[in-house]
């Protein structure tokens, strides 16, 4: 049941509490507990909704949730019902919804939105990639020196004097010493987006997006606008879960690093979640040998970079592709004025049989072909017990490791079984590429001695 | 290419027993800063194969005074461990070529990528 706060600790600026939602690749939800734990210092809590997690922060340390690499998006919750009763018909569930809207604790919420305003980059960084003032300690996207913009909201009209639980934050800037100027016509844009799963639900997730927004958009007065949206409002219901939440980040962080795409390109953040898995220790040699784009060693250089990362793939295109997007990343770095060289090199081999000295790498993690998108099952048949054989012959014996991202699991599992006992399966992650079911395997490599000739 | 790569690139060709160290013939080398860890280089240290590293910083004349043979308590060695940092993360071999030692066979290198590719008749 939603508790009211009060407006003392909106206006005045002081250190509010709050609870952030982040949604992460699904299977690696452990993952970005263990990072938010570390990064954050707080413990988060893994939702029933796979692929959510939550974590309470204070707003004066807000700025770093901006510097997560396991998250895909971050959201500040309003309220959460962890038993919601939904009433029996349509209709009651959908007025009690539009209900609903008047009567949440919006302001620390939108106080919170308000502030992670000004950590965004400015608009157009991609593409002008303009020199920001200062050093910045990470590398994270999003984490960039405050926006010396004023950020305003409107004064709420008249519509709000009659709630009496709640009121909206009144328009403020950021700066201390400046007068109120008189009310800009500034019109605030938002839209709802909402999630819902589950078998027990009256109405959908257009109803309840539609008619919870009506509701929203007649309490604060904002204009609805599903492109050009300042705020969005999430509701995300799942069986009895209800959560309400704001936006903090606008376009998903998956593809920070890439700016030069290939068909497959995996999200950065399953590679950052990968990368965790295999916990690459400093001086770690760690090879992606069939890296495509880059996505996973690059993330790895960026993120884990007392290791050295070794790309490679046949394909010229890849190679090709793989170098541009290290060389964007250093660019970007050295525009910053920090040290751009990253401990990553780019190779073009045959992975079946790779230009690589015998026990000289410590992991291998890669992106094997699913054969839906690139490649095909047949191939994999044979593919995936020469490549496997060709990494447990460069893997160290005994320390080594492998993480393989796989759909093709069945031929993955029998072809680890015919492998003479150079690889044994420590854990199996699973997690949905692109709407494929598929398995993050993590390997050891074992004392035995690859010998020429086995398998 | 980095010299810390070279150091563990070996020739494949078939028939071929002795294809490491791969000479470097380079054209074009380029510096490139990268951030000095002294633990990453103390550990490195061990992992590598030591003369082939001196070999080849040779062959780019950016051997200055490294040792032919490991420093005993290099770990603490500061100075050192930003020479061989310099050697293995900042030279890159932008254009060249890698040559394996007993077939003669080369290896092009282009916007310093090495092209270890064989030929059908090679693997």
């Amino acid at each position: 049941v939603s508790s009211s706060s009060t407006d003392n600790d909106a206006t005045t600026g002081d250190i509010i509490s709050v609870t952030i939602g982040a949604t992460v690749p699904t299977g690696f939800e452990h993952t970005a507990a263990e990072e938010v734990k570390e990064k954050i210092g707080v413990d988060a809590r893994i939702s029933k909704d796979r692929g959510r997690i939550y974590f309470p922060i204070t707003t004066d340390k807000l700025f770093q949730v901006h510097l997560l690499r396991s998250v895909d998006n971050l959201f500040v919750v309003v309220e959460e019902y962890d038993n919601y009763q939904f009433k029996e018909s349509k209709e009651e569930t959908l007025m009690e919804l539009q209900e609903l809207a008047s009567k949440l604790p919006w302001t620390n919420a939108l106080e919170v939105w308000k502030l992670n305003r000004t950590f965004k980059k400015k608009k157009g960084y991609r593409k002008g990639g303009n020199g920001t003032k200062g050093k910045p300690k990470s590398e994270a996207a999003g984490a960039t020196v405050a926006d010396t913009e004023q950020q305003e909201l409107p004064q709420a009209t008249s519509t709000v004097e009659n709630q009496t639980e709640e009121s909206v934050p009144e328009a403020e800037s950021d700066t201390q010493d400046s007068v109120e100027a008189a009310p800009r016509a500034i019109l605030i844009k938002f839209r709802v987006t909402c999630n819902r799963a589950g078998d027990k639900h009256s109405f959908s997730s257009n109803e309840a997006a539609r008619d919870f927004g009506g509701a929203v958009q007649e309490f604060f007065q904002w204009k609805a606008d599903m492109t050009k949206f300042d705020i969005e409002v999430l509701l995300n219901i799942h069986n009895v879960e209800v959560v309400i939440g704001i936006a903090l980040t606008e376009e998903s962080l998956h593809r920070r690093n890439i700016s030069h795409f290939g068909p497959t390109t995996l999200r950065s953040t399953l590679c950052y979640g990968m990368l965790r898995l295999c916990k690459p220790q400093p001086s770690d040699i760690i090879l992606d040998p069939m890296c495509g784009t880059g996505a996973i060693p690059l993330e790895g250089a960026i993120e884990f970079n007392s290791s050295f990362y070794i790309a490679g793939d046949n394909y010229d295109m890849a190679v090709n592709r793989t170098v541009n997007n290290i060389c964007h990343i250093q660019k970007r770095r050295a525009d910053k004025g920090s040290i751009s060289g990253l401990p990553i090199d780019t190779v073009r081999w045959d992975l079946c049989s790779l230009p690589m000295r015998t026990s000289s790498v410590d992991i291998i993690i890669t992106d094997m072909p699913f054969g839906k998108r690139m490649g095909s099952r047949k191939k994999n048949w044979d593919l995936y017990p020469s490549c496997l054989r060709e990494m447990a012959r460069v893997c160290r014996p005994g320390s080594g490791k492998a993480v393989l991202l796989t759909q093709d699991k069945k031929c993955f599992s029998k072809a680890i079984s015919r492998m003479g006992g150079l690889w044994r399966k420590l854990h199996t992650v699973w997690v949905n590429v692109g709407g494929l079911h598929a398995g993050v395997y993590l390997l050891k490599r074992t004392e035995a001695v690859f010998e020429k000739g086995n398998t | 290419m980095k010299l810390l790569t070279h150091n563990m690139l070996t020739s494949h060709v078939k028939g071929v027993t002795k294809g490491y160290p791969l000479l470097i013939k380079a054209t074009e080398v380029k510096m490139n800063e990268v951030e000095f860890n002294p633990q990453f280089v103390s550990r490195m240290i061990p992992k590598l194969e030591w003369s082939a590293l001196v070999q080849a910083a040779d062959e780019l004349g950016q051997r200055q005074d490294l040792p032919g043979e490991l420093v005993p308590d290099y770990e603490k060695n500061e100075d050192f461990l930003k020479k061989v940092h310099r050697l293995l993360l900042e030279v890159e071999v932008i254009e060249g070529c890698l040559q394996c030692p007993e077939s003669g066979r080369e290896f092009p290198i282009s916007r310093g990528i090495p092209n270890m590719l064989l030929s059908e008749d090679e693997a």
